[in-house]
């Protein structure tokens, strides 16, 4: 099971992706767990605003897409968990391996590959 | 979380200093209600009949002891300290009146309202955000390693940035005069955060943006540097800044974070979900167009170009869900109602829109024998 969480808009509009495979993490249950607890059924639309980031975080088959407002409580601590496990294993890394910012650059085709890699 | 959908409250007579309040909510059900209230204002009454009506009752903006009788276009700001938390406002660290203070993020907030007020003011005749003498507020420090800057309906917010792709967002006077522009066009337009008129949305804070810094540093339109954000990279990173407006799609070439993805005209438009439709990629496309217009009239961008465009966000025409081709419309009618039919202003104009692929229809009113100026060369 993946966890894949995409952030875009901000004022600078650049795409930033974070991934984890949850089977592979230590504390697979804790993950399991949490994943499912999530309301992913109960996000409300929310009238986008001026340069906030926008969260889409997908989980097959479950896909949510949050207003950073709405980025709290259990969404919150997912996403933290998901940018923490990704930074621990390269954080060693500096900038570059910091995170998979948009992986293969589909920056310059969103058209195409505006979803991030499943 | 709520999730229950409201609908437009309806409004009759509306004074303009509750809608001023309602418009700074940061709630969503209002955002209809304000959309509503101000057509309705614009319907019934002239904006200079605006401009003249009381100022807004003391509300929760105003601090205490503010002179009841204010001097139009007097700046009122204040900078807050979220110290790396995501809270606001934060704990206050100037304020008007006050003297400075060593901290530069401060200080940077502090001289970019200042000079967004001042291009708005000075050239403008706009009082504040809301042209009512609205007190500037911004929060600095904001969150842990914040890769960003906002408008949250009423104040400006700055990130730090992580110091390994993000320098502070208070570095570039173009992102402060961005962000106090989408709270102006919040007063006027509120173009829809999504899709063609959040693209259009965000252009205005461009141009905005732009022409503070081309204005505080006295440069003329071939001076400039045209670009959105110059200096929030940190040096490891490969661009110059986060936008183009005169070369959409140069601003950086990164290993990590990609190429610039801006269309310069129509032919790349791009369709996608993410980014509110892309509002931070199509703005390219008018952000072209308003250099085109600056560049064939010379001069300074902040007369003849930068009147057109702020009539076109404040003359109450511009509906709150515009497209590209309505916008573009909108701006050779604003052109031509203050240059006249045929104008060199005017022939700029449909010229800068037909090179960006949004000049279907614009030349109708354009004279004849001036026609073939639109074909012009870049």
């Amino acid at each position: 099971m993946k966890v894949v969480v995409s952030r875009s808009g901000g004022m600078a509009g650049i795409r930033t992706t974070w991934e984890v495979d949850v089977d592979a993490q230590p504390d697979a249950d804790d993950w399991a767990s949490l994943i499912t607890a999530l309301p992913w059924a109960e996000v409300a639309v929310r009238a986008p605003e001026p340069d906030r980031f926008v969260y889409r975080i997908r989980c097959p088959p479950n896909e949510v897409v949050l207003a950073e407002p709405q980025l709290c409580g259990p969404w919150k601590e997912l996403v933290d968990r998901v940018k923490a496990s990704q930074s621990g294993v390269s954080a060693a890394g500096g900038r570059r391996a910091r995170s998979s910012r948009t992986p293969d650059s589909p920056l310059g085709d969103f058209g195409v590959n505006s979803q991030p890699p499943g | 979380m709520t999730g229950s959908e409201h609908s437009p409250i309806r409004c009759g007579i509306v004074p303009p200093y509750l809608l001023v309040r309602l418009a700074r909510l940061d709630d969503p059900r209002f955002a209809a209600a304000a959309e509503a209230a101000r057509q309705s204002l614009l319907r019934d009454a002239p904006l200079r009949t605006v401009r003249e009506a009381p100022h807004p009752l003391p509300g929760p903006g105003l601090r205490a002891g503010a002179a009841p009788k204010r001097v139009p276009g007097t700046i009122d700001r204040s900078i807050s300290d979220a110290a790396g938390l995501e809270r606001l406002p934060g704990r206050l660290a100037r304020a008007e009146g006050h003297p400075p203070v060593p901290d530069v993020a401060v200080q940077e907030a502090w001289d970019g309202l200042g000079r967004t007020h001042d291009l708005f003011w000075s050239r403008f005749d706009r009082d504040s955000v809301d042209d009512h003498g609205l007190p500037l507020d911004a929060t600095v420090h904001y969150g842990r390693n914040y890769d960003n800057a906002f408008w949250d309906g009423e104040r400006m917010v700055f990130g730090d940035g992580d110091g390994l792709v993000f320098n502070r967002f208070t570095a570039s006077l173009t992102v402060i005069g961005h962000e106090l522009t989408h709270g102006v066009t919040q007063f006027t337009a509120n173009l829809a955060y999504q899709g063609q008129s959040g693209a259009i949305n965000e252009s205005l804070s461009d141009v905005f943006g732009s022409l503070v810094e081309q204005h505080a540093r006295d440069q003329s339109t071939a001076e400039a540097g045209w670009l959105i954000g110059e200096g929030l990279f940190t040096d490891q990173v490969q661009g110059v800044a986060l936008r183009s407006m005169k070369a959409p799609g140069t601003a950086y070439n990164d290993d990590v974070l990609g190429r610039d993805p801006q269309p310069d005209s129509m032919a790349g438009y791009v369709e996608t979900e993410d980014d509110n439709g892309g509002v931070h990629l199509n703005s390219g496309i008018l952000n072209r167009a308003f250099y085109l217009v600056a560049t064939a009239l010379g001069g300074n961008a902040w007369d003849a170009p930068g009147q057109i465009w702020y009539d076109t966000l404040t003359n109450g025409t511009l509906g709150g869900t515009a497209t590209f081709a309505v916008f573009a419309r909108a701006t050779v009618r604003a052109a031509v109602k203050r240059y006249g039919i045929g104008s060199a202003e005017h022939l700029a104009v449909v010229s800068g829109w037909t090179t960006v692929g949004l000049g279907s229809g614009l030349a109708a009113g354009v004279p004849g024998p001036k026609r073939s100026e639109r074909q012009r060369p870049e």
